[in-house]
């Protein structure tokens, strides 16, 4: 086909494809050698609180009702993220099979979620694109073969966000904890963490003014029983040997998130 | 040796599968039992000797509301929902004792009505919509509804109302009575004693 004929009935993608160009960064420069705005570790996670149970005052408790309550559900905070998610299920499944059962995923984020700018109310394609991921992230855990033919959904609402990697990965933590607190069968529960390239250093858990400032972002998604990652998230450009040396690190930092979290789940029975 | 409440969360280790059996909970892994959801550990006695061993059953337990789904082999309970000459569709809203999160779609073929005589059964004169019937699962079914069926005494419908809106007490297996109006109305009656 002649470069100048336009394929009127697909969507044409540019004729000429060039390398993505990447911000020139000053390797020596070190933004954080007086410290980080709020004062943390370069390896240390915002402060972490999980609140797990039904959020509003009154629960359905009939079996016959229509409107059925969520199975679980939790609010996360991590500095002034604010993240809640309500699962249903097990429930009647569209697409899933005789053999397993499915997990579907929904995120948004409230039309409040971003401080620099107010977002509509109609889901957006990166909102799409971070259910997809969440998806990815949290279906190994669970046993979805201890449920043929249902499907388990969860909701995620952002209502505070502050980073997009620290958002993504409060979201995966909370969902484990809703899921925890469904009682849905899993293989663990899934934590998740993420990490900022400024200069020539990972810091952990990015702010929003420290993620605009780095380079590079990673998130990773890490189950401790199993030591297994779920889910790598990379975005920009790095060395094999810096990757190699966040995925370290990060893996690390999920099995302290994953402590916290476990321990706010214990003393929810309590 | 005292019982101490143990909360446990996913994905933590449990025992070894050499010293037990591996209960509601738990899955296995390697030999190990890890707990599969959020709760508390219990330790209990085997109930049967002999071949499986006398290993106790370690399982994780939760008080809370438990929703269940659908097995091949177990009873549940239903609202017939839609009718049609070949099949029922139903509503199931509990499995055993435990409610569903949500209703699950199910089907019961006019061939699985009845045990004798399968091909002189009537839908019409065997379950009307509203009726609550219980029923065992026999297939997972296609995409869209479980396969149910109501072939043993026990199963049939339980709970129906008459044309006049009273509710029915069944008079024999096949039929049910409406104690205001006494009018007999036509249902696989399930055997409730």
């Amino acid at each position: 086909m002649a470069a100048n004929i336009i394929d009127r009935r697909r969507i044409n993608g540019p004729q000429r494809s060039v390398e993505p160009l990447y911000t020139h960064v000053d390797a020596a420069a070190d933004p954080f050698a007086s410290g980080r705005g709020d004062g943390r570790a370069l390896d240390q996670v915002r402060p972490i609180f999980v609140k797990t149970g039904p959020l509003s005052a009154h629960r359905s408790e009939s079996a016959l009702s229509s409107a059925a309550a969520a199975s679980g559900a939790a609010f996360y905070e991590q500095g002034k993220i604010r993240v809640s998610c309500a699962v249903y299920g097990p429930r009647q499944g569209r697409r899933s099979s005789a053999r397993m059962g499915s997990f579907d995923c929904d995120f948004r984020y409230a039309p409040f979620a971003c401080s620099w700018k107010r977002r509509s109310h109609v889901k957006g394609a990166d909102e799409r694109e971070i259910s997809l991921m969440l998806e990815h992230a949290i279906a190994p855990a669970i046993r979805l073969e201890a449920y043929p033919k249902a499907c388990i959904d969860a909701y995620v609402t952002v209502i505070e966000s502050d980073g997009k990697a620290a958002t993504i990965a409060a979201a995966i933590n909370c969902i484990s904890a809703a899921l925890a607190d469904a009682g849905i069968e899993m293989y663990d529960s899934v934590a998740a963490c993420s990490m900022g390239l400024t200069g020539a250093r990972w810091v952990a858990d990015c702010a929003q003014p420290e993620e605009d400032a780095a380079s590079c972002s990673m998130l990773i998604a890490y189950m401790p029983s199993a030591d297994e990652v779920t889910y790598i998230l990379q975005h920009g450009k790095t060395t094999p040997e810096q990757t190699d040396q966040a995925v370290q690190t990060c893996t690390n930092m999920c099995a302290r998130v994953y402590a916290v979290i476990c321990r706010y789940l214990q003393d929810s029975l309590e | 040796m005292p019982e101490e409440l143990v909360v446990v969360t996913p994905g933590r280790r449990l025992g070894l599968a050499d010293e037990y059996e591996p209960g509601s909970g738990t899955y296995m892994r390697n030999g190990v039992i890890y707990s599969s959801i959020l709760g508390t550990r219990t330790t209990r006695e085997a109930q049967e000797k002999g071949d499986a061993g006398d290993k106790p059953v370690l399982s994780v337990e939760r008080k809370s509301a438990k929703f269940a789904i659908p097995a091949i082999g177990s009873e549940v309970l239903c609202r017939v929902v839609r009718m049609n000459p070949r099949a029922a569709s139903v509503a199931i809203i509990m499995v055993g004792s435990t409610p569903c999160q949500e209703d699950f779609q199910g089907t019961v073929r006019v061939q699985d009505i009845r045990a004798t005589e399968k091909d002189l059964v009537q839908m019409i004169s065997s379950f009307r919509p509203g009726d609550i019937i219980r029923a065992e699962v026999i297939s997972l079914g296609d995409q869209r509804s479980y396969y149910l069926a109501t072939t043993k005494n026990e199963h049939g419908v339980i709970f129906a109302q008459s044309v006049a809106g009273n509710t029915m007490v069944p008079v024999s297996w096949e039929e049910m009575q409406d104690p205001k109006t006494k009018d007999i109305e036509k249902r696989k009656c399930a055997k409730t004693f």
